[in-house]
């Protein structure tokens, strides 16, 4: 059974007349074990690979052995289905039934599934959305399941369909089953699969050449099959009149759940945080209290995570008003990091979004401003990534100037990666 | 961790086991550490929140607005016999109260009382448990013995004395545990420490004890009324030395203390002061947090005759600490506030009783 454990950061000390409460809240899970196996449902996997034309002979090689290379991670008793994308959607496996469906892993399902991918060809167009569209419904074709998990691939750009077609896909399939997403190459739209990974609870990333597709599969599948706990959502209770700010998961990435408020009662929301596995995530959360006099205590938060209608760890926030300046002043350093790692994932992406539309004046501001804090808060990978962008004159300062020829890969992996926190240096 | 009879050696820390005789047969050595009382007594909460009407969800705070439901260590009250009483309060500024009393008294008025309050230095680390252990253990070694040494005046005083050192000692015992528990507190900086007075009735006799700045006033009905200790203060060392009390205890140290309890604390010998109770009167201690409103301590006599009500000399001792107490929250409750009262009617001489 697995182990749930919060723990709280904050500067409980307000000033008088303060009315506003941060808080980093760190969820631990401990003893997951393996996705489906813990007796309450079982765990469904579906691979969606783009089938496109434009993957070519390369790509559609890669994705051939990468969709193998995912099927053998998947443990025995696991349901699983693979969707073969193009302009439509087809059941690569199972296929030739009248019904849509999914099959449990076994050896003769590994090996039938295996002889399914190894002949995917490269024809046709892309719409995204009806994948994902299938994918719920097929999901839906299995009751039992508890833990529904994707992985979508794709090389190109949504262009067989609208953008409201694809809103709508990604509406319907919101909360059916969680997806990680691949772009592959330099042809796809970071902002465009980012919206779905984000709605679908998972992540996004670049696999900058077909050569590297296998491996990524692999650890995807891998990930998703050591998560022992199928779904589990934040609970956060403030008290009556008090106002939630916001609600955000810093850690392992930058994920606002504020809009995805699920009520549970007048004065606790339900964010849904999908499945776990060992693991530590952190939330900021922050309140917005009535003022109370110098002396008084009142409790701002109580953050919670529920497995189902279980509450299995609790962290309290609090808020005490005192005069001492000395306590008040102080800026808890878990949620002064935080703060700066999320203003640094809008930076990347503002920047990077005027960058594209010309804004030469904007993204140099943006990049800049990203520069600095990626050093302040420590965060070496997007200083890593923000120098192959932009020429660092001064760090310290912010002080950058766009590069001249930029690889667009380059450019597209600190767009995906921008959302990435790193921790407090204890 | 289990162990097997046969083995030598515990498993998990290889420590040498002692036969089991021979631990039988062990006698608790009497330099062995005073556990510290459970505050358990005082950790309740009200089921129902006191702002809103809310309930009181089990992690002590209201499930509708959030407050904080007091427990019965933000306010308590003590009263071993009639005519001994103390109440121990937050106050309204500090978050938490890290005053703390402990009493003990016979029944029969003006013949034994011991009362002990301890003020638990703001912001070290847990010092509200700390000054409650230690008020307690004081309270037990101050109650428990009744060596009245040869019988003669000068032999009781000694005695009473040296109870109060072993008292002081024990308290002092008390809040090194708690900074041994917490392991934190020594290495911060801020280890728990907390002040200490002791008033010791043994019928016309009074003696008191003190480290820091808590204090005992005499209040006779009559008469001049007298702080009987002196501050072991910033302020003290001030008005030593020429600065009038009301400017000395105003100024910017004014709240800094010179010697506590603690592991940090230069010494704990208690500065005793004897009288003897000629008149009809009150004897009152107190933390900071009431005199702070009210030092001089005819001005206290004052305080003390007015809250008393039409007959001052009758009143109740639980209420008239109470009023005290609320007299204190009225002029801003910056401090938590102990007032703990014995009323002295009619002080027999000890060789009257004695014989009797």
């Amino acid at each position: 059974m697995a182990d749930f454990t919060a723990e709280v950061y904050q500067n409980e000390f307000l000033p008088d007349g303060g009315t506003d409460v941060h808080a980093i809240v760190t969820v631990t899970c401990t003893g997951a074990g393996a996705a489906g196996q813990a007796g309450e449902g079982d765990a469904g996997e579906i691979v969606i690979v783009d089938t496109s034309g434009s993957m070519g002979a390369v790509n559609i090689r890669a994705a051939r052995e990468a969709a193998a290379a995912a099927i053998d991670q998947i443990i025995d008793g696991t349901w699983f289905a693979v969707i073969a994308g193009t302009h439509e959607a087809r059941m690569a496996f199972p296929a030739g039934q009248a019904e849509l469906g999914m099959v449990r892993m076994d050896s003769s399902a590994r090996a039938a599934a295996k002889l399914a991918v190894s002949r995917f060809s490269a024809d046709g167009g892309t719409a995204m959305g009806t994948w994902l569209t299938m994918a719920a419904r097929v999901f839906a074709t299995v009751p039992s399941l508890a833990q529904k998990h994707a992985i979508l691939l794709t090389d190109g750009e949504n262009q067989h369909e609208t953008p409201e077609k694809l809103t709508e896909a990604i509406d319907s399939a919101k909360g059916r089953f969680q997806c990680d997403c691949r772009g592959v190459g330099s042809e796809w739209q970071v902002a465009e699969v980012r919206r779905i990974a984000q709605a679908l609870m998972g992540t996004v990333d670049i696999i900058p050449s077909g050569a590297e597709m296998a491996a990524t599969f692999e650890t995807l599948m891998r990930q998703s099959m050591s998560r022992g706990v199928a779904a589990a959502t934040l609970r956060v209770w403030a008290p009556q009149g008090a106002q939630v700010l916001f609600v955000r998961q810093v850690s392992p990435t930058v994920e606002d759940l504020t809009s995805r408020r699920q009520e549970v009662n007048a004065l606790t929301g339900a964010f849904p945080t999908g499945s776990w596995g060992d693991e530590s995530r952190d939330y900021h959360v922050a309140i917005r209290l009535a003022a109370k006099g110098i002396g008084q205590e009142q409790l701002a938060a109580r953050v919670q995570l529920a497995v189902g209608d279980n509450v299995v760890a609790q962290g309290l926030v609090k808020a005490m008003w005192s005069s001492d300046d000395t306590l008040t002043t102080q800026i808890n350093p878990e949620v002064a990091h935080y703060t700066g790692q999320t203003e640094l994932a809008d930076a990347i992406q503002e920047g990077l979004a005027a960058k594209a539309i010309g804004d030469d004046a904007t993204a140099t501001a943006k990049l800049g401003r990203a520069v600095q804090l990626a050093v302040e808060t420590g965060n070496d990978e997007a200083t890593a990534k923000l120098a192959k962008v932009v020429d660092i004159d001064d760090p310290n300062a912010g002080t950058v100037r766009l590069r001249r020829s930029v690889d667009k890969l380059d450019e597209m992996a600190l767009d995906t990666a921008s959302t990435k926190t790193t921790r407090v240096k204890k | 961790m289990a162990v097997a009879s046969s083995e030598q050696f515990c498993e998990a820390c290889g420590a040498v086991l002692s036969p089991t005789v021979a631990a039988a047969e062990a006698v608790p050595s009497e330099a062995s550490p005073q556990a510290i009382p459970e505050p358990d007594d005082l950790g309740a909460t009200a089921a129902t929140c006191q702002t809103c009407g809310g309930e009181v969800i089990s992690d002590g705070y209201c499930g509708t607005c959030g407050a904080r439901a007091p427990t019965l260590r933000d306010h308590f009250t003590e009263q071993p016999a009639a005519w001994v009483a103390a109440v121990c309060d937050r106050g309204i500024r500090h978050p938490r109260n890290e005053d703390a009393v402990a009493l003990a008294a016979d029944d029969e008025p003006g013949s034994r009382a011991v009362i002990v309050v301890c003020d638990g230095v703001s912001n070290s680390i847990d010092s509200d448990v700390a000054s409650l252990a230690a008020a307690r253990v004081a309270r037990d070694v101050l109650g428990s013995s009744r060596s009245r040494g040869m019988g003669t005046a000068p032999s009781l005083v000694a005695a009473v004395i040296a109870r109060l050192e072993a008292a002081t000692d024990a308290a002092s015992e008390a809040v090194l545990e708690v900074t041994h528990v917490a392991r934190v507190g020594a290495a911060t900086g801020n280890p728990a420490s907390c002040t200490f007075v002791a008033a010791v009735v043994e019928e016309d006799l009074l003696v008191v004890g003190s480290v820091g700045d808590s204090r005992v006033y005499w209040l006779p009905d009559a008469g001049t009324a007298v702080a009987l200790t002196v501050d072991d203060s910033f302020a003290q060392e001030q008005i030593a030395s020429g600065v009038p009390r009301a400017e000395a205890e105003t100024g910017p140290q004014s709240h800094g203390i010179t010697r506590w309890l603690g592991i940090d604390a230069p010494s704990h010998s208690p500065t005793t002061a004897t009288m003897t109770l000629a008149e009809p009167g009150w004897i009152l201690a107190c933390s900071d947090g009431l005199w702070n409103y009210c030092s001089e301590a005819q001005d206290l006599a004052t305080l003390v005759q007015k809250a008393g009500g039409s007959s001052p000399a009758a009143a109740e001792p639980l209420t008239l600490a109470g009023a005290l107490v609320d007299w204190a929250n009225a002029q801003g409750g910056q401090d938590n506030v102990s007032v703990a009262l014995a009323r002295i009617d009619s002080p027999a001489p000890r060789s009257t009783r004695e014989e009797a």
